[in-house]
């Protein structure tokens, strides 16, 4: 939660009302969704209920974590990401059995991750639109990994690696630890680090970028190469942990991330964001959802809350700057 | 020399390429299978290709104004359940009506957010591609409706005019009908200014965000007809009919040849590439070829298609870079900006 505190520190530095909207939405918004919660449902806030809701949306936040380089550095939006999370998972099942399970892992990793690099080479260095390399490329991917298993579904072997993957350690699931362990690298990576400096020049003004010899090919196409590795990686905890995997076990992450990438405040845009205010998108996402079934409503009303929430981010967000802009 | 005449062959290869792919799909069919060379397959493959076909004719105009529209999925499935909904209610031809509104009234709302609140539109319909799946599954509680009068809509398949039938007719005389519209009137043109440069469209008199409101709402229209008429022909109104339609719509468009940068395209293009589309997945079809190795085919197929426009039109985009910074140039000197 005190992760949450630090993009306050800009308050000061713009006074807007939009800048203000802007950092303080997040954990404004995480503090009403716990209020109601914790009035609606007395299970809400129990530690067990948290628990649950974390553990559930760590694999989908692992992805919007890679996504927020995307939006950042102005590839839109990374819509391969089910194709790779499935790669991820069948290879991993697929190969369990002839080369061991950890070695397993790695290659499923290995290849979501090239599934990535393509998709970087097409945007980066051909310079490829991203929505349309990225439908092509998952299309591919997608296709190549139900033929992988003929369509069917694929069954774990127990392993000790399993076991870890649903484990807990300190009463928090690995799972958990994963999630943040890799927020914890990729925060500084976007806001101290010359990468992510790249990445915010590149999304915000790429003749600018390039002409300040930023390599502005390799940063587009890291971005999409990181992506896939987490996608790849969502693929194989999800596996390792749920004993099975189908082709459709990532469908629809790739809308969860980007919503809550865009929840957080990233510009779609390119050339501002943080991967702490995606932290918190995944959070706002997560409790949303958890709302949803504990208030009742059926869970296909998800998608309509969660896109109603998007579309009032966004257009207060859109509302705000434009203010900003003329005043 | 040897190098200039292979950049040659490529331009050709990427000018023709829905003539290369429609051929190789003949020549490929022609010899896998018997009596593939036939009208009946020719009939079947136009009339097969009229839902995607109306998705993608759709949104040629939002892609030509420079905006994505990815909520068509969506429209369509609420469209398709709305139609079989109120085939009771209210008759089949009102009903099949009310189904088109919905499509209009749903890029309605999508037009609202991109023109009025300003949200970008891969967000905007993003967001609507969210909200209309998830209450077409609401709505139907996740089951699909069967039309209480699945005779109705048999007639749509049905022959008509020898390779046609009504539905693929009607297809074939919008895409002409848009062809007109965006290569001969007045608005149609005005409709590719807006998207190569709103700004300076605006400049120029012309309303961008009525323009860019008007191509979001027909969508909604187009995805609406493909929707009525996809229910109709099944006589079943499917929350998700429309969920698997959005990668082969957006495919059969850009095979075509409009870029979703804005500014070029054309509906006889997305007709041939639906055709193109079409025809491939119909050849591999009658081969026994699983609907997933397909996904491989239509993907590969449209990534080559692009990495060689890009190659070929650009050597690696820089002719699409420098028309892009020719682009946002006024838009970041204050100069012109102030004369303008």
């Amino acid at each position: 939660m005190n992760q949450l505190v630090a993009p306050a520190k800009s308050l000061d530095k713009s006074k807007t009302p939009g800048a203000l909207f802007s950092t303080l939405s997040i954990p404004i918004a995480i503090l009403v969704l716990v209020v109601i919660g914790s009035v609606a449902s007395p299970s809400f806030l129990t530690v067990n209920n948290l628990t649950n809701v974390l553990n559930a949306n760590s694999a989908v936040g692992l992805i919007a974590l890679g996504m927020t380089f995307v939006m950042v550095s102005g590839g839109l939006a990374d819509l391969s990401v089910p194709a790779n999370v499935a790669m991820g998972a069948l290879v991993t099942l697929g190969a369990q059995e002839s080369m061991g399970t950890g070695l397993a892992a790695l290659m499923g990793l290995l290849v979501a991750s090239m599934g990535g690099v393509v998709n970087g080479i097409l945007i980066g260095y051909l310079r490829i639109n991203p929505i349309i390399a990225t439908l092509g490329t998952g299309s591919v991917l997608l296709g190549l990994s139900q033929l992988l298993v003929g369509g069917g579904i694929v069954y774990a072997q127990p392993s000790a690696l399993s076991t870890f993957v649903k484990s807990s350690i300190l009463g928090i699931p690995v799972f958990i630890w994963i999630f943040i362990f890799v927020a914890l690298i990729l925060h500084p990576l976007l806001a101290r680090t010359s990468f992510g400096r790249w990445s915010l020049a590149v999304g915000g003004n790429y003749q600018a970028a390039q002409a300040s010899a930023v390599p502005v090919r390799f940063t587009k196409a890291a971005a999409f190469a990181m992506t896939g590795f987490l996608a790849g990686l969502c693929g194989v905890l999800l596996a390792l942990s749920n004993g099975q995997a189908r082709p459709i076990i990532g469908t629809g992450y790739e809308f969860v991330a980007i919503t809550a990438v865009v929840i957080g405040g990233t510009s779609v845009f390119g050339g501002n964001g943080s991967v702490l205010r995606t932290v918190g998108g995944v959070l706002i996402t997560a409790l949303i959802g958890n709302l949803i079934i504990l208030l009742g409503f059926p869970s296909q009303a998800t998608g309509l809350i969660t896109g109603a929430i998007v579309l009032g981010a966004v257009g207060i967000d859109a509302y705000f700057r434009r203010k900003a802009g003329r005043l | 020399m040897k190098n200039f005449d292979f950049a040659l062959l490529g331009t050709r290869a990427v000018q023709y390429r829905l003539v290369i792919m429609l051929v190789a799909v003949a020549v490929f069919g022609g010899l896998s299978l018997d009596d593939f060379l036939t009208v009946n397959t020719l009939q079947s493959v136009l009339d097969r290709a009229t839902v995607v076909g109306f998705l993608a004719l759709g949104l040629t105009p939002v892609l030509i104004a420079g905006q994505i529209d990815l909520s068509i999925g969506s429209m369509m499935s609420m469209a398709g359940i709305t139609t079989i909904f109120m085939q009771p209610v209210i008759g089949n031809v009102p009903a099949a009506a009310a189904g088109v509104a919905v499509g209009i009234l749903i890029g309605a709302v999508n037009a609202l957010m991109v023109v009025v609140f300003k949200i970008n539109s891969l967000v905007a319909t993003l967001a609507t591609l969210l909200i209309f799946a998830s209450l077409a599954l609401l709505l139907t509680n996740s089951y699909p409706l069967s039309s209480e009068d699945p005779i109705f809509g048999l007639p749509l398949t049905a022959d008509f005019l020898w390779i046609l039938t009504p539905r693929s007719a009607i297809f074939l005389t919008a895409a002409v009908l848009m062809f007109v519209w965006l290569k001969l009137t007045p608005t149609g043109r005005n409709l590719y200014a807006v998207g190569s440069d709103a700004p300076a469209a605006t400049s120029s008199g012309i309303n961008a965000n009525g323009y860019i409101a008007t191509s979001f709402i027909l969508s909604g229209f187009f995805a609406g007809l493909a929707g009525m008429m996809q229910s109709l022909s099944t006589a079943a109104g499917s929350p998700v009919a429309g969920a698997v339609m959005l990668i082969p719509a957006i495919t059969a468009v850009v095979i075509g040849g409009t870029r979703l940068e804005g500014g070029r395209g054309s509906s006889l293009a997305t007709l041939g590439g639906v055709l193109a589309l079409g025809a491939l997945t119909t050849a591999l079809e009658y081969n026994g070829v699983p609907s997933y190795t397909q996904a491989i085919y239509t993907g590969l197929l449209l990534i080559l298609l692009i990495s060689l426009d890009r190659i070929v039109s650009g050597h690696g985009g820089a002719s699409s870079r420098a028309q892009r910074s020719v682009r946002v140039a006024p838009r970041n000197t204050p100069l012109p900006r102030r004369n303008a």
